[in-house]
């Protein structure tokens, strides 16, 4: 499979609810998180599984690639 | 702090971690425990359900402090609304119900007041309680011990410790501290959300939902939550649907055969979570640790059911540690994997053999075929006859 590019998370606060949820799904080493029980944001993330985005129960995490470019990932 | 030396430092002070701590004080060790937060319990990420069973198993008095609706039964529906009541009121009415000389099943608890309450119950046990601190990192020492950092508004500082344990939930970083295998596969952690609300009745049964239309990979439920409020949620598996949880529960409360029943609902509370419907850690220790509760996935994996596990998982813990501890026994890797053998025998290999089934069901490819499976195990797992009664 070909290396994934890195990607930098963003997440709208107006709808996270706080559950962990993303941490708990990310394959990353200890200490990708924020204060607030959240995957880390503003730090491009090497892996870019987006199992985070995707267990999100509000759907309120998005990315854009280190290179500036948003995506869905379900599209 | 004055005391910068204990037998066991814990971190997460939810059922698990809180339990671990009361169990080991009573026996005599010296404990500290702590929580990042400053209110526990929140944000509630749980539906609150557990049995009288495991609360008394636990030593816990089912204490109006936390209660907030007592359970007498199950109802389990398909996708299209059949029902299997499961109601011990009228199975049992000798032992259930509400008048004199019965008792109830189970209950749904407050998980504020819930975990206050057994952090409180770990405090009057001698344990030293520290909230708003979190845990930075930890190292095994030559002496056969470990420090732990530590970081308590804003000051960071040091403890000594013969065991660290990492009681700090799903999103466990202790077990990564550990480099134990914590990872879990997206397909085995359910999406959930759940509103508590006002206007919807119940009956003091724990309804389930099951079927692919309504939480594929899961199940909805609508759970009595006392004073008239009710909680409606859902998981789902992310690997099954396009649409996250929040659109599945919309879906499910405008459109399902509860439509009516749930037309005058009023939102009180929003909450939600990962739920792992997935195997428990392989390897829950390591040298001067070990893991309990979610951070072990001590979890249910066909009901997600998480307070029980967490409870009985604390009490085999706290005494291991203390027998353990208390022999001059070192807490090395070899010697702490007798937690988990404990724990494997007690429960554990339910829980595996639970997580088989659970697997076997979502590896149907036909979808009409794997629904009728899961109202099947769902109402025979809550059964009085389920040879996973205590599970």
């Amino acid at each position: 499979m070909p290396k994934k590019e890195p990607v930098v998370f963003q997440i709208g606060w107006n709808a996270c609810i706080h559950c962990g949820a993303c941490i708990a799904v990310c394959p990353h080493k200890p200490g990708f998180i924020t204060a607030f029980d959240t995957i880390a944001v503003n730090t491009p993330c090497d892996i870019a599984c987006m199992a985070c985005e995707a267990i999100c129960p509000v759907s309120t995490i998005t990315h854009q690639q280190v290179s500036g470019q948003k995506q869905d990932i379900w599209s | 702090m004055p005391t910068t030396s204990f037998d066991i430092v814990i971190i997460g002070s939810g059922p698990a971690g809180a339990t671990t701590a009361r169990v080991a004080a009573e026996r005599g060790l010296k404990v500290l425990l702590v929580d990042k937060r400053q209110e526990l319990g929140a944000p509630i990420q749980c539906s609150g359900a557990v049995s009288r069973h495991a609360l008394e198993a636990a030593g816990v008095d089912p204490n109006q402090e936390f209660i907030q609706e007592a359970i007498y039964g199950f109802g389990i529906y398909n996708q299209a609304g059949e029902k299997t009541t499961i109601d011990y009121r009228q199975i049992k009415p000798d032992e259930y119900g509400q008048g004199e000389g019965q008792l109830p099943l189970g209950y749904v608890v407050d998980r504020r007041r819930f975990d206050r309450y057994l952090m409180t119950q770990a405090e009057r046990a001698g344990v030293e309680v520290q909230l708003k601190t979190e845990g930075l990192g930890y190292q095994s020492t030559t002496n056969g011990g470990c420090a732990v950092q530590l970081r308590h508004f804003n000051k960071t500082f040091e403890v000594k410790a013969k065991v660290l344990v990492g009681a700090d939930g799903l999103q466990s970083q202790v077990g990564k501290w550990a480099g134990l295998q914590t990872h879990i596969k997206l397909k085995e952690l359910a999406s959930c959300l759940q509103y508590v609300v006002d206007g919807v009745q119940t009956n003091g049964l724990l309804e389930i939902i099951t079927g692919q239309h309504w939480a594929p990979g899961g199940y909805a439920w609508v759970f009595p939550k006392g004073h008239g409020y009710a909680e409606i949620g859902l998981g789902v598996a992310r690997n099954m649907t396009r649409h996250d949880a929040q659109w599945h529960l919309e879906q499910f409360i405008l459109h399902s055969f509860f439509k009516d029943r749930f037309k005058n609902y009023r939102i009180l509370e929003i909450q939600g979570g990962g739920v792992p419907l997935a195997a428990p850690l392989k390897t829950q220790y390591a040298d001067n640790l070990i893991l309990v509760g979610d951070a072990a996935r001590h979890v249910n994996p066909i009901t997600g059911g998480g307070i029980h596990t967490a409870l009985h998982g604390g009490l085999i813990a706290g005494n291991f540690l203390a027998d353990l501890l208390q022999s001059g026994q070192k807490p090395n890797k070899q010697n702490l994997k007798g937690y988990q053998d404990q724990w494997l025998e007690a429960s554990g290999n339910a829980m595996w053999k639970l997580y088989r089934e659970k697997t076997a069901i979502f590896r149907n490819k036909d979808i009409a075929q794997r629904d009728d499976l899961l109202y099947k195990t769902m109402s025979d797992y809550f059964s009085p006859y389920s040879e996973y009664k205590k599970i």
